[in-house]
């Protein structure tokens, strides 16, 4: 009987898999039977994917599906299982999910690696009291009522996905065991942001846990082979971000990765491997990602540019841009693609940001402003270079002007305050700090010029003694002779 | 012969020949005369040695002025002189270029005495001091050198003061008391401050005191083939004024050629010494150790069951010995006779120490 | 007389002997002189930077006792601080005019006092006794949050 129906022998099969058997649904006598029985899990296993495939409980449970006789079916002679241990009940699973040739045998093309990188992810760590992975392929996808991934009702289905999280993440009670300094918040954040609106909403596209951390690949956020490693979270967005196809439906742009990598964020990131710079979630946030309103923009830079922060809520643009509704930072450094800020930033001439609100007209306060803080800190590194230069060409001459070389790191520093002072917008404060440099490098330059002058009384004198030198001897030796005559 | 007799003019000379008979002084000095023959030149570098002790003497007092020898401020001192005080660059680079020209010329004042066997009875015990001074010399050029506490500095003392270290019995003795320690440390510093200012001023002072009592006792020496001379063949000049003077024509120029280095050559200062950086690359001592310091680059690591270090110490002790006590073994010149060995072996010491001195300074 | 004649018979030759003598003489002093100016002015003493100074902090209003004084650092002159019966500051140069002295504040006088000559000065800095010829000169005290300022006073 069970030759007509499937061509490899039952006996090698059995020998190989012992529970692995293909019946026909009308004579699956193990369905049968629990479904007489009022069984749950029987009842539940008719909708499964697996049981739509063909696949008996004997698939799992071992015994033999053929036979009517319960102790025959069941027994350990046919293989029978019984419920399969807690510990190594994925080996069932992996049994045929791990094979490329089975799985294709029911007309399945699904991947077969999710054991591989199960194995290795954070959740196939050993549970604390022995009981096996802490989480396996049932703690996840359930027992008897497993779908289609892109079947509404499957338990990982992206709208489901959160709740299946969260009933071990949300639970402090539950993570403590594992992780106690792990939050366990994210679901609710998640509610709060965009994505987790539009999941509230039933759409399937709005990313869910599985979107960013993986499915079978989960890896804590610190090891850089997790998904959401610093480094990895642009590409990790820009996958749906990037996609204007999928982007087309909200309406928003989809060039922020684009414009992120070439930013100083993105390079410092992404080219540099500086961790400390920010990537997408430090400013969107995570699991609450939401783009930041415009008046809490200076507040999100400011989480890292506390000092540029602090001035410009005191300057006077803090209240301009408050009632203009100006992004703050953003409206001179833009968001994702903000370029490193350099000197040409300020002043009255493109590409100076200034001119973009305050009028270009030579009388208004803003314009004067702007003209003057540029030609301050223009004037201060042309003196400071040109100091360097007079310093380099007393070195050059052998001059000993280390002391003044070294004060000169100073005006680098006083150059790099006064850049961030140039956020307080306050003209007074800015010239201020810009004199410490002139004060610094005017006596640096003194000192250069007094070495270089030096330098050449050094040889006017030596030339000087020379002369003086020369006479004498001339005259001694006129005298030498002269006393040699005589005697 | 009129003149010879005459009375020093002016109020003042008077006044000091009444009393301190100057003119009895004038008159030695005029009977004393310097053999003139081809060699003569070589006389001049006794006095410019002198000279030379002399600028290093009053150059060094002025150093002191500003010079903290402590391991904290003995760098930034020596910085303040040469940038900060008026002439600090110029009185330190004359200090330091003056310490070379000096070594120099004892050493060509010791090979001239040497080849012209000046050495010879009865004038040994000044080849005695002479050595010692040449020694002190070389001495107060390592101690000098370590002063300013730079990284060259700090390293070749390291590497000086370890070659003393591998004389046998005495030597680990003798590298603590150098160092004031096991290793080169502040304490090395204080203590060779102490050598240079203090220690061998006096001792040298002291044998230079006896060299020139003995020539002034002894008269200068006469080399022997002028001494064969008949004595109306011999020519002589003056030691006053005539010698005198071609010796103040040399000071002179001497003391010009030391400005005109200390203006276009001034002294390095480098880095500050750190004892726990790595040493830095082409570490070198002075020119006159350079010789020693590459006949240890060349010793292998062991000569007949012995370390190459020591075998190298060992054979430098009995060169330097030999040469030290060479009126001791020279009995054929004190007979009287040519001893042309003792000129080959001369040339070949030269020859020796410029070709390893030019070794050290081409190779790395 | 023949000694005479001889050292006038050739007046040319002495003359140039005695211009020879003034040159080296002469050049003598001038070499004598480039050499010794730079060791002259090598023992000049540099000029230090003198740290500029404007105001120094010295604690909070309760580290004082009442009725004390104390010296403090001000760059690198000594500036003396006294708190007063009433609880006020008020500061001085503590360098007595006469000898250049480190004045003190002596309770029992209430007064500013200099123990070289025993010059004294009233709380005012103005000469009360002994031989100082001019009085203290005054630097200003400020209190804000609690914290005591002493700055020198616009002259």
């Amino acid at each position: 009987m069970k030759n007509k129906i499937i061509n490899i022998p039952v006996s090698v099969l059995l020998l190989i898999l012992s529970f692995y058997t293909l019946p026909a649904q009308s004579t699956d006598q193990c369905i049968k039977c629990h479904l007489d029985l009022d069984d749950t899990h029987a009842k539940l296993f008719k909708t499964d994917v697996h049981f739509t495939k063909g696949i008996s409980c004997a698939g799992c449970h071992g015994g033999d599906a053929t036979i009517d006789d319960m102790d025959v079916a069941m027994s350990k002679e046919k293989g029978f299982i019984g419920v399969p241990s807690r510990v190594n009940r994925f080996q069932v699973c992996i049994n045929c999910h791990a094979d490329e040739n089975k799985m294709k045998r029911f007309g399945s093309n699904i991947p077969t690696d999710q054991y591989e990188k199960l194995k290795s992810s954070v959740h196939f760590q050993q549970s604390f009291n022995d009981q096996g992975p802490l989480a396996d392929c049932v703690t996840c996808h359930s027992v008897h009522d497993i779908k289609n991934v892109k079947d509404p009702t499957s338990k990982v289905y992206p709208t489901k996905i959160t709740e299946l999280c969260g009933s071990c993440h949300s639970s402090a009670e539950f993570m403590k065991q594992y992780n106690p300094a792990l939050p366990v918040d994210q679901v609710s954040k998640y509610k709060t942001s965009v994505h987790g609106h539009l999941n509230a909403k039933g759409d399937p596209n709005a990313a869910e846990c599985a979107s960013c951390h993986g499915s079978h690949e989960i890896q804590p956020v610190k090891d850089s082979r997790s998904l959401v490693y610093a480094t990895n979270i642009p590409s990790v967005c820009s996958k749906c971000h990037s996609d204007a196809k999928l982007m087309a439906a909200y309406k928003i742009p989809t060039d922020q990765y684009e414009k992120y990598v070439k930013s100083v964020h993105g390079i410092a990131l992404l080219e540099k491997g500086d961790l400390s710079s920010p990537s997408c979630n430090d400013c969107h946030g995570n699991h609450g990602a939401v783009p930041p309103g415009v008046e809490s923009i200076s507040k999100v830079c400011g989480t890292c540019h506390v000092l540029n922060m602090e001035l410009f809520e005191q300057s006077p643009h803090k209240k301009a841009f408050d009632e203009h509704n100006y992004p703050e930072c953003e409206s001179c450094h833009s968001n994702h693609l903000v370029e490193p800020a350099t000197d040409a930033m300020v002043g009255t001439q493109k590409p100076a940001v200034c001119v973009n609100c305050h009028s270009t007209e030579v009388n208004s306060k803003g314009y004067i402003v702007a003209g003057k803080m540029k030609s301050l800190i223009d004037s201060l590194k042309t003196e400071d270079s040109e100091t360097k230069n007079i310093l380099d060409k007393a070195g050059q001459k052998g001059m000993d002007v280390s002391d003044a070389t070294f004060s000169l790191k100073d005006v680098r520093q006083v150059l790099i305050q006064s850049r961030t002072t140039i956020h307080a917008f306050n003209l007074d404060k800015f010239k201020e700090q810009i004199d410490e440099g002139f004060t610094i490098v005017n006596k640096a330059k003194i000192n250069g010029e007094e070495a270089i002058s030096d330098y050449y009384f050094r040889r006017i004198g030596l030339g000087f003694s020379t002369v003086i030198v020369t006479l004498l001897v001339i005259g001694l030796y006129i005298k030498l002779k002269k006393v040699e005559k005589k005697s | 012969m009129e003149e010879k007799n005459k009375k020093p003019k002016g109020k003042i000379l008077s006044w000091l020949d009444e009393r301190y008979d100057l003119s009895g002084l004038l008159e030695f000095a005029k009977k004393k005369s310097v053999p003139k023959f081809r060699e003569t030149i070589w006389y001049y570098f006794g006095g410019v040695a002198l000279l030379l002790f002399v600028v290093q003497v009053i150059s060094g007092i002025l150093l002191l002025m500003y010079y903290k020898g402590t391991e904290d401020l003995a760098f930034e001192s020596v910085h303040f002189i040469s940038t900060k005080v008026s002439f600090g660059w110029l009185i330190r680079s004359v200090h330091s270029w003056s310490a070379n020209l000096m070594v120099l010329s004892v050493f060509i004042h010791m090979f001239s005495v040497y080849f012209l066997k000046g050495f010879r009875k009865p004038r040994e015990l000044t080849w005695y001091t002479g050595f010692g001074l040449l020694a002190i010399s070389m001495a107060f050029g390592f101690s000098g050198y370590l002063l300013p506490w730079n990284e060259l500095a700090f390293f070749a003392t390291k590497v000086g003061t370890d070659i003393v270290g591998q004389v046998p019995l005495i030597g680990e003795p003798a590298l603590k008391l150098l160092r004031g320690g096991t290793d080169v440390t502040g304490a090395t510093l204080s203590r060779f401050f102490g050598f240079h200012v203090a220690i061998f001023p006096g001792i040298f002072v002291i044998l230079l005191t006896l060299h020139l009592l003995m020539i002034q006792r002894q008269g200068i020496a006469e080399p022997e083939d002028y001494q064969k001379l008949p004595d109306d063949e011999k020519k002589t000049i003056p030691f006053f004024p005539n010698f005198a003077m071609r010796e103040l024509l040399i000071w002179l120029i001497v003391i010009n050629i030391l400005a005109i280095l200390a203006v276009f050559f001034p002294w390095e200062l480098g880095n500050k010494a750190d004892p726990f950086s790595s040493a830095p690359v082409g570490i070198k001592p002075e020119w006159y150790f350079l010789f020693m310091f590459q006949v240890f680059k060349f010793l292998p690591g062991e000569i007949l069951f012995l370390p190459g270090e020591l075998v190298g110490v060992l054979l430098f002790g009995i060169g330097v010995l030999l040469w030290a006590i060479v009126p001791v073994w020279d009995k054929k010149t004190a007979r009287g006779n040519k001893n042309r060995l003792l000129t080959y072996v001369g040339i070949f010491v030269i020859i020796f120490i410029i070709v390893f001195t030019i070794l050290g300074f081409i190779l790395d | 007389m023949m000694n005479n004649h001889s050292e006038n018979s050739n007046p040319g030759k002495t003359k140039r002997r005695d211009f020879l003598n003034i040159l080296l003489g002469g050049g003598f002093i001038a070499w004598l002189g480039a050499l010794l100016y730079p060791v002259f002015k090598y023992l000049e003493p540099p000029e230090v930077e003198e740290v500029k100074v404007s105001n120094v902090k010295i604690g909070a209003v309760e580290d004082m006792q009442k009725d004390s004084g104390k010296i403090i650092k001000f760059g690198n002159k000594p500036v003396i601080v006294i708190r007063k019966k009433s609880g006020d500051y008020i500061a001085f140069s503590a360098e007595c005019t006469h000898l250049d002295c480190i004045v003190q504040y002596r309770k029992d006088y209430g007064q500013i006092y200099c123990a070289c000559h025993n010059g004294r000065y009233d709380l005012n800095g103005r000469v009360a006794s002994g031989p100082p010829p001019a009085p203290l000169k005054k630097y200003g005290v400020a209190i804000k949050n609690d914290e005591v300022t002493v700055f020198e006073e616009a002259s």
